[in-house]
């Protein structure tokens, strides 16, 4: 599904190049559920922002789905959000003036669905979820737990192949972040391929595989239990 | 404190540039335009209060309704000053009786020297109006028939001003004169502006008269310090029962006062102060031409509401921008600073807004002077050296300043430390309402001025374009031809046989600005009142209905052929319609002219001339007669079209030759025309520039709001991008908003528009329907331009690339 060859992303300072990734290498296949981590500064951020073509590479090849992302024009992206592509952030990013239900809603629109369907999706998710009653409440009302809940249930409200979660957990308790990763968990199970970023060991073990950056190089890129079998 | 107060805040414009030039330009160009248009105003009011005793000059008016026709007229009849000096209220009294321009030289001198306005007065105007003599003795001066007085640039033309009193002067070429003073020349802003030459009343036999029949004296009365004008009020109508009812029955046996008020008929005397002719008076026969208080009314309401908007922008930027400073509120109140504290800062920082704008406002009215002037017709300049002026301008600034101030202060005060302090993502700074409801107020304004523009310049163009009845296109009038003497036949001729020249015509009247002159009229046998009538009577030639391309729609036109043709006289329409007669009815109709008096002449209709338009469009056309006669002051000459500088100076060469020595004078009949619509032409234009302006700051306002809201929402767009909004759906959410504002601006500024323009139409009897074109106009018009301006900045936010936005902090 995604190929990544000897892909660079530097930034200039002046007359330096200062990098940020140097020769990254990664296949992901359908249906993998990847955890990337690092140290701060890593530059994990910045490879999920690529891959989510939120950000382009200096360098490089990157191929979705056999296509060479760096041709894409900005509706051709679009189109991918749409239809492939689901984000959850750290910092939620909700949007303050609509209610639960209509930050969830908000996809389906862009993607031409009726009223009438969305209302069933909406629904579905939200029980899923349990945040039914929350559903008219705005997004400063909620938790912060309750917040990427909602993140979440928009994220993948479109049915996305690709969900990226870019420290999905990282302003949550211990707890609210095991309920988020939990249905990360049934969505893996459900087929849908996920890149998440995380500091927490615990949480990476949820993944199938884990691939560590240092530097701007790869590290280390093992299954779970080839590394469970190490420790 | 107040130190470290404007040490901050100059500090914060700095900090925002974008939001201080926006703020800075808007209040400037608001201001800048205000202050233009209050000198203008300020001028307007000022007119003839420099006269020392101003306050207790009137002026006698009267409004006649007679035998069909009415009028409103600035002038009375000679004997009035008289009677009404006998009053205990009146102190003394001073006539003018106008002769509009006249020829003037030194006895042996070669050439006359044009002035343009020039009138008989009475010997006591210089103590009416407090006039001082640079040259000669106010108690002798006007005393003697036959002595003048001239301003000083008038005499300057002819000797120093010190050889002035004792010197000849013939007047037309004809009558002898002497000077026996010299007055200053008279303020531009008062009502004998322009006017050069005053000739002693003794000398104008007519001012003797006792006749009541004929009106032409404009009459000032001067009350004595203790009087009030109410008491004065009575009398002065009491003239009517004593002297006119008595005058009347003399030639209308058997009149009462009764009957004649019976009959729908008045003759209402009424006063004027002096200070209020000028605004005021749109009679038959003022002095000057005046002004309206509309126009001054619609310009001041033009300049407050240009200043209104500009302070509305500059609070509507603000308050959205306060966003920005909601952090540091938060953060001084946990420092400990309280509300009036942090209201002082804000205030300080919108009066370094305001006389930052004031100095600009300053450059641009400066520098936009002399269009103003040509646009306004006036001579304004600002008054640098007035201190008075300076007082004012700071004053007016630091009010605006408070003013525009006040609510972004108390807004911005009021935010709470818990609110703005939060972490995670920002909260909206509310206040949402009111700066909607400013966005709307500004552009209703807007396209309210849009609407009454394009009404302004519709009804402008239907003047112009309408058919008048007469054809003032390829019309050369040749000025002042009493200069040529007996010649004048002989120019006439010359100018005819020109090849350039199809006809030529003499007369003195025209349909466009020249003289009036009526007189009574009946038809012959018949007494009943309600048929007599004063009408125009104008002394024309066999060649003025062919010039002038007027239409006979019954009978004939003056033709050579009839010797008896200085008897006959051509009615319109209008004054066949007060006699009660049908065009066919009227032919070989006699009527008697001047039947009140001794003058009295009978003559024969020969022809009915379709109604044409000799007034401006705002009045009705009245009834009008033409007769031959001769002593015109103007020729008309028709030309052919072809070259218009030979044609012109074949003419004058024509003069030259039968009036050698006299000025040759000339001008177009389109551009006199055109001259009659000036004031709606400025108020046109004042209208476009203004209209312009108000846009211009409610743009800057929607560009600044437009700007914040993005930038606001820059969040928002990033997570709605990654969410698969394209950039035509995110330009169109952050630009709907705005334009729905501007619809309900549309919505409540077209019926304003619509109720203003049309009674601002209803002055004209001859106007447009505003067509329905025009309120979807400017309504396409507001849209188009707020579309512009918002969709700038939203396009702007809406390709910036998520990743920037949605950075985790
Ligand atoms: N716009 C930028 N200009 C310069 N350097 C940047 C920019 N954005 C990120 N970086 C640098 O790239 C590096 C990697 O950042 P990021 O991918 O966010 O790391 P991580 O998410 O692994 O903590 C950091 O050292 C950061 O300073
Ligand atoms: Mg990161």
């Amino acid at each position: 599904m995604i190929q990544l060859r000897n892909l660079e992303r530097y930034y200039k300072s002046g007359f330096q190049k200062s990098w940020v990734l140097k020769g990254i290498n990664l296949d992901v296949k359908q249906g993998e559920f990847i955890t990337i981590m690092g140290d701060s500064g890593a530059g994990k951020s910045t490879l999920l922002q690529i891959i989510g073509m939120l950000d382009a590479a200096n360098k490089g090849e990157y191929n979705f789905f056999d296509e060479e992302v760096h041709r894409f024009n900005e509706k051709k992206r679009t189109e991918l959000y749409k239809h492939y592509i689901g984000f959850v952030f750290q910092a939620y990013h909700l949007i303050d003036d609509l209610t639960v239900y209509e930050n969830i809603e908000t996809p389906l629109i862009y993607r031409g669905i009726k009223s009438k369907e969305r209302k069933p999706m909406v629904a579905e998710l939200l029980d899923r979820f349990n945040i039914v009653a929350k559903k008219d409440l705005f997004p400063d009302q909620l938790s912060g737990g309750q917040q990427q809940l909602v993140g979440l249930a928009r994220a993948i409200i479109g049915k996305p192949k690709l969900l990226l979660a870019d420290e999905p957990t990282g302003n949550l308790h211990t707890k609210q972040g095991e309920e988020i990763m939990q249905l990360f968990k049934e969505l893996h199970n459900e087929g849908m391929t996920i890149i998440q970023v995380t500091h927490s060991e615990k949480n990476a073990q949820y993944g199938d595989r884990i691939v560590h950056l240092e530097d701007g190089y790869v590290r280390e890129d093992k299954n779970v239990n080839e590394l469970l079998e190490r420790n | 404190m107040f130190n470290n107060n404007l040490k901050v805040g100059w500090r914060n414009l700095k900090r925002q540039p974008f939001l201080t030039f926006l703020n800075t330009f808007g209040l400037a160009i608001g201001m800048a335009g205000g202050l233009l248009i209050s000198l203008f105003i300020y001028d307007e009011f000022s007119f003839d209060q420099m006269f020392p005793d101003a306050d207790r000059i009137h002026r006698i008016n009267v409004d006649i309704k007679f035998g069909g026709q009415d009028g409103e007229y600035a002038v009375v009849a000679s004997p009035l000053a008289e009677i009404v000096l006998d009053y205990s209220q009146v102190e003394m009294t001073t006539r003018f009786r106008t002769q509009g321009s006249m020829l003037i030289k030194k006895p042996d001198a070669a050439l006359n020297v044009k002035e343009l306005q020039t009138t008989f007065v009475d010997s006591s105007f210089f103590e009416m109006f407090g006039l001082e003599l640079l040259e000669g003795d106010t108690k002798t001066a006007l005393r003697n028939p036959n002595s003048l007085i001239l301003t000083k640039t008038a005499a300057e033309k002819h000797f120093k001003i010190n050889e002035a009193v004792g010197q000849n002067m013939t007047l037309n070429n004809s009558e002898a004169y002497i000077v026996t003073g010299v007055i200053d020349d008279l303020p531009e802003n008062s009502f004998l502006r322009n006017h050069s030459v005053f000739m002693a009343m003794s000398g104008y036999e007519d001012s003797r008269s006792t006749e009541w029949g004929s009106n032409n004296y404009n009459t000032f009365i001067k009350l004595t310090p203790t009087a009030d004008i109410e008491s004065f009020q009575e009398p002065l109508q009491a003239i009517f029962s004593k002297y006119l009812v008595p005058y009347a029955q003399r030639f209308m046996p058997g009149l009462t006062e009764e009957a004649f008020k019976a009959s729908g008929n008045y003759v209402n005397y009424s006063t004027m102060p002096l200070t209020d002719i000028h605004l005021h008076s749109s009679r038959i026969a003022d002095i000057s031409p005046n002004s309206n208080i509309q126009n001054v009314y619609i310009l001041s309401f033009i300049a407050f509401f240009l200043i209104l908007l500009a302070s509305v922008n500059f609070m509507n930027l603000s308050t959205a921008h306060s966003l920005k400073r909601a952090k540091e509120v938060g953060i001084r109140k946990t420092l400990g600073s309280n509300k009036f504290s942090l209201i002082k800062q804000f205030l300080t920082e919108a009066g370094l807004i305001s006389f930052l704008s004031l100095l600009l406002a300053l450059v641009v009215a400066f520098l936009a002077m002399p269009f103003f002037n040509e646009l306004s017709g006036k001579e304004l300049s600002i008054p640098f050296f007035n201190p008075i002026f300076w007082l004012l301008l700071v004053s007016v600034a630091a009010v605006l300043g408070l003013f525009s101030g006040s609510y972004p202060a108390f807004f911005m005060s009021k935010f709470a430390p818990v609110k703005t302090l939060k972490g995670g993502g920002q909260s909206s700074v509310g206040g949402g309402g009111i700066r909607n409801m400013l966005v709307v107020f500004q552009f209703a304004i807007s396209v309210f001025l849009i609407v009454s523009t394009l009404v302004v310049f519709q009804q402008l163009n239907y003047i112009q374009s309408k058919d008048l009845g007469f054809t003032k296109e390829q019309i050369l009038i040749v000025d002042d031809v009493y200069g040529a003497g007996n010649q004048v036949q002989t120019f006439k001729q010359k100018v005819q046989q020109l090849a350039l020249v199809k006809s030529a015509s003499l007369s003195s009247f025209l349909p466009t600005p020249s003289s009036r002159s009526d007189d009574g009229y009946k038809i012959q046998g018949v007494n009943e009142q309600d048929n007599n009538l004063q009408m125009q009577s104008w002394r024309v030639d066999h060649d003025y209905v062919s010039t002038l391309n007027f239409e006979i729609i019954e009978g004939r036109d003056f033709d050579q052929k009839y010797g008896t043709d200085t008897s006959s006289i051509i009615l319109n329409e209008s004054a066949i319609a007060v006699m009660e007669k049908s065009a066919k009815e009227a032919l070989g109709m006699k009527v008697v002219r001047n039947f009140q008096n001794e003058e009295e002449e009978v003559l024969t209709v020969i022809g009915v001339v379709k109604n044409f338009h000799y007034e401006s469009l705002k009045d009705d056309i009245g009834a009008l007669s033409l007769s031959l006669g001769d002593g015109a002051a103007k020729m008309s000459v028709k030309l052919n079209g072809g070259n218009l500088s030979n044609t012109i100076s074949s003419i004058e060469k024509a003069w030259n030759e039968v009036a050698p020595g006299q000025p040759f004078n000339y001008y177009f009949m389109d551009d006199s025309f055109n001259e009659t619509y000036q004031a709606e032409e400025r108020l046109g234009r004042i209208f476009i520039i203004f209209t312009f302006l108000s846009i211009l700051i409610a743009c800057l306002g929607l560009f600044g709001l437009a700007a914040f809201n993005a930038e606001k929402r820059t969040k928002e767009i990033g997570i709605r991008k990654v969410l698969g909004a394209s950039v035509t759906q995110i330009t169109y959410g952050l630009s709907v908003d705005f334009l729905k504002l501007v619809g309900i601006a549309i919505f409540i500024a077209l019926p304003l528009g619509w109720y203003a323009m049309n009674s601002w139409l209803e002055d004209f009897s001859y106007r447009i329907e505003i067509p329905w074109w025009t309120y979807v106009l400017a309504a396409f018009l507001a849209v188009m331009i707020s579309i512009i301006t918002v969709s700038f900045q939203s396009i702007k936010a809406a390709i910036v690339n998520p990743i920037d936005s949605l950075k985790t902090e």
